[in-house]
């Protein structure tokens, strides 16, 4: 008690002082907003002036000399104005082109007129603010309030990420590893940097979101039978739909808020780029039963991990380790191996290191570690180092390209585009054998095409460019002969007549 | 000893009233130059608007002096490069005024906890 009542002051007396604050900051707004309309006024009468100016040859008019003398006069040369045009400098002009200056200058003051009038909102907002939190600042019951909201957020939303993400993980670039199952909420994450209170909460959350998922699930067949249809539309509009999701997920708190987000995610698998795959990878789960719906859907069974890695310009790739494993196995017993399974285990990415050990090179069946992930993929598809391939302006293209290309439908396998003209004729030799690369993230339409998937899930490329390319050359069955033709490396080359 | 102390502390606090009046200074100046280079800027846009036809003219005290439009775009860009190059300067100025004066204000802040402790012993002692 005797601690509250110590604290009860010091906060409002800071809290009184920063409302003055603010005040202050608007008042100055406002004083100078004054000035700006005076000068706005000023300018008006000018160019009314400047517009009868002309109409005469000469004006009788009365000429001050001095402060306290007048005397008749003429006015002449009605139209040759020498105008002011800041700092010392004049110009002699007609009237005409005086007016042309003086609408110029009107611009700019209406211009720092808004941006007054925005400032004084803040402002104003935030007298408000302090104004509120002094009084309950007496009460006493805010703060508390405000700590539950958090608590929940955080559980909701952002907890389960933090356990295993970088503090500092922004929200473009985001790699997302995740340990546990349920990463449903990678969804909001997204656009969250900020909370890392989660680990607070953490089982909370895995309580939260065992019951979530089991209630998305039902939610999600249902509203997928019925919505597809309209939501497919819906997707390849909006880019940042992933915004709209975390916002819509962010404000309701309780668990079930989760639904409408991860409800809409399905929806939105249009843009493969765009932040929503995790919830579509979420959504992999359930969708990966209702394959009969033409609908985009991240096919994402279990998700161990979650790669996204960006892309650059807004895409995101994800990076879905169980479709690689799916892949994986369903190469490797094409080929013969039983390394399905350790692949499995080897897919969990607990260190960077292991980042090394997926992101590795097949060739002819064997991984080979690539010496950095950040090195182009160029480098795989070519024995040779290929480094000048892999440009960037190379990726951007393909990323472009796979990006509109995977916007479009959902019949094929992610990106139908074959601009990678390198990678789509390996691609199609490739693909018998193992294929450790590409990265199947973002595009990958799950049900759709899964004859396609196994193309899909390579292995995954620290790149996200190259597994952007992978993906498009993911229609190894669509374009890879017509891009064949283009350009091909000669190791490519090499490599495709030994295939 | 707290005596001492007391002293100290009001060198101290004097040394920062006057970094902070520096500091002030050169945010004034600073301020200044940004007020120009707007200034600048819009006389440039404005000489933009105008043809050859029209004579520009430049004060200097109380002379007009005729100015050739080129000539004049030329010399308010070169003014503008400069003014930029100022606020540059100030900019770095004021950011090492800034960390000296958080230093002081640290220095300021543990003498203050020392005077305290020194007063709360004299006061024991007392």
């Amino acid at each position: 008690m005797a601690g509250k009542g110590k604290l009860k002051p010091e906060p409002l007396g800071g809290v009184v002082r920063l409302r003055e604050e603010h005040k202050k900051v608007v008042r100055d707004c406002e004083s100078r907003i004054q000035h700006w309309k005076k000068v706005s006024g000023d300018y008006e009468a000018l160019s009314e002036r400047l517009q009868t100016l002309p109409d005469q040859l000469c004006y009788d008019v009365m000429v001050p000399f001095g402060p306290l003398a007048f005397m008749p006069g003429k006015l002449v040369h009605t139209n040759e104005i020498t105008a002011l045009l800041g700092d010392n400098w004049f110009a002699k002009c007609s009237a005409k082109q005086a007016e042309k200056l003086v609408e110029h200058r009107m611009k700019f003051v209406k211009r720092e007129i808004d941006e007054l009038s925005k400032t004084m909102k803040n402002f104003e907002a935030r007298v408000g603010f302090a104004k509120d939190l002094e009084i309950s600042g007496s009460k006493e019951d805010y703060v508390d309030i405000r700590e539950e909201d958090r608590n929940i957020d955080t559980a909701l939303t952002k907890g389960k990420h933090r356990v295993a993400h970088k503090p500092n993980s922004k929200p473009k670039f985001e790699a997302v590893v995740d340990l546990k199952e349920e990463d449903e909420e990678d969804e909001e994450e997204g656009g969250d940097g900020g909370s890392r209170k989660g680990v607070l909460t953490e089982e909370e959350l895995w309580a939260r979101l065992d019951e979530l998922e089991k209630l998305e699930e039902l939610q999600d067949e249902q509203d997928r039978l019925s919505d597809n249809a309209d939501m497919n539309g819906e997707d390849t509009s909006s880019l940042s739909s992933e915004e709209e999701k975390e916002g819509e997920a962010a404000p309701p708190v309780n668990g079930l808020s989760l639904k409408p987000s991860w409800l809409s995610a399905p929806h939105s698998k249009a843009p493969p780029t765009v932040d929503k795959k995790e919830e579509e990878e979420d959504d992999g789960d359930d969708e990966n039963d209702n394959s009969c719906l033409p609908t985009i859907f991240f096919s994402h069974t279990v998700e161990p991990k979650k790669v996204r890695i960006n892309t650059g310009k807004n895409t995101m790739l994800k990076f879905s380790e169980r479709k690689e494993q799916k892949e994986h196995s369903k190469r490797k017993k094409k080929n013969g191996h039983n390394n399905g399974h350790s692949h499995h285990e080897h897919h969990k990415i607990t260190t960077p290191t292991d980042i090394y050990r997926l992101f590795v090179d097949v060739k002819n069946g064997e991984p080979i570690p690539r010496k950095s992930i950040l090195k182009s993929r160029s480098r795989e598809n070519s024995v040779c180092s290929d480094t000048s391939e892999s440009s960037a302006a190379d990726f951007e293209e393909r990323r472009m390209i796979g990006r509109s290309f995977s916007h479009d439908e959902a019949t094929h396998s992610d990106t139908s585009d074959g601009i990678t003209e390198e990678d789509s004729p390996t691609a199609v030799p490739l693909h018998p054998t193992s294929r450790f690369e590409a990265f199947s993230g973002t595009v990958v339409e799950k049900d759709p095409m899964p004859s396609a998937v196994p193309h899909l899930t390579i292995v995954p490329p620290a790149l996200p460019t190259i597994l952007e390319r992978k993906q498009e050359e993911v229609t190894p069955d669509v374009a890879p002969p017509e891009k064949a033709p283009k350009r091909v490396s000669k190791f490519k080359a090499a490599r495709l007549q030994q295939k | 000893m707290a005596e001492a102390i007391q002293k100290k502390l009001q060198a101290e606090v004097e040394k920062y009233t006057l970094m902070q009046k520096d500091v002030s200074k050169s945010m004034a100046a600073r301020q200044k130059l940004e007020t120009q280079l707007t200034d600048n800027n819009i006389v440039k846009e404005e000489l933009g608007l105008l043809n050859s036809t029209n004579t520009v003219y430049k004060l200097i005290g109380p002379v007009l002096v005729k100015q050739d439009l080129d000539e004049a775009k030329a010399t308010v860009s070169k003014r503008l490069e400069y003014i930029n190059g100022e606020i540059q300067r100030y900019e770095a100025i004021l950011k090492d005024m800034e960390k000296k004066s958080e230093q002081h204000r640290e220095l300021l802040s543990s003498l203050q906890q020392e005077y305290q402790k020194a007063q709360g012993l004299a006061v024991g002692k007392v």
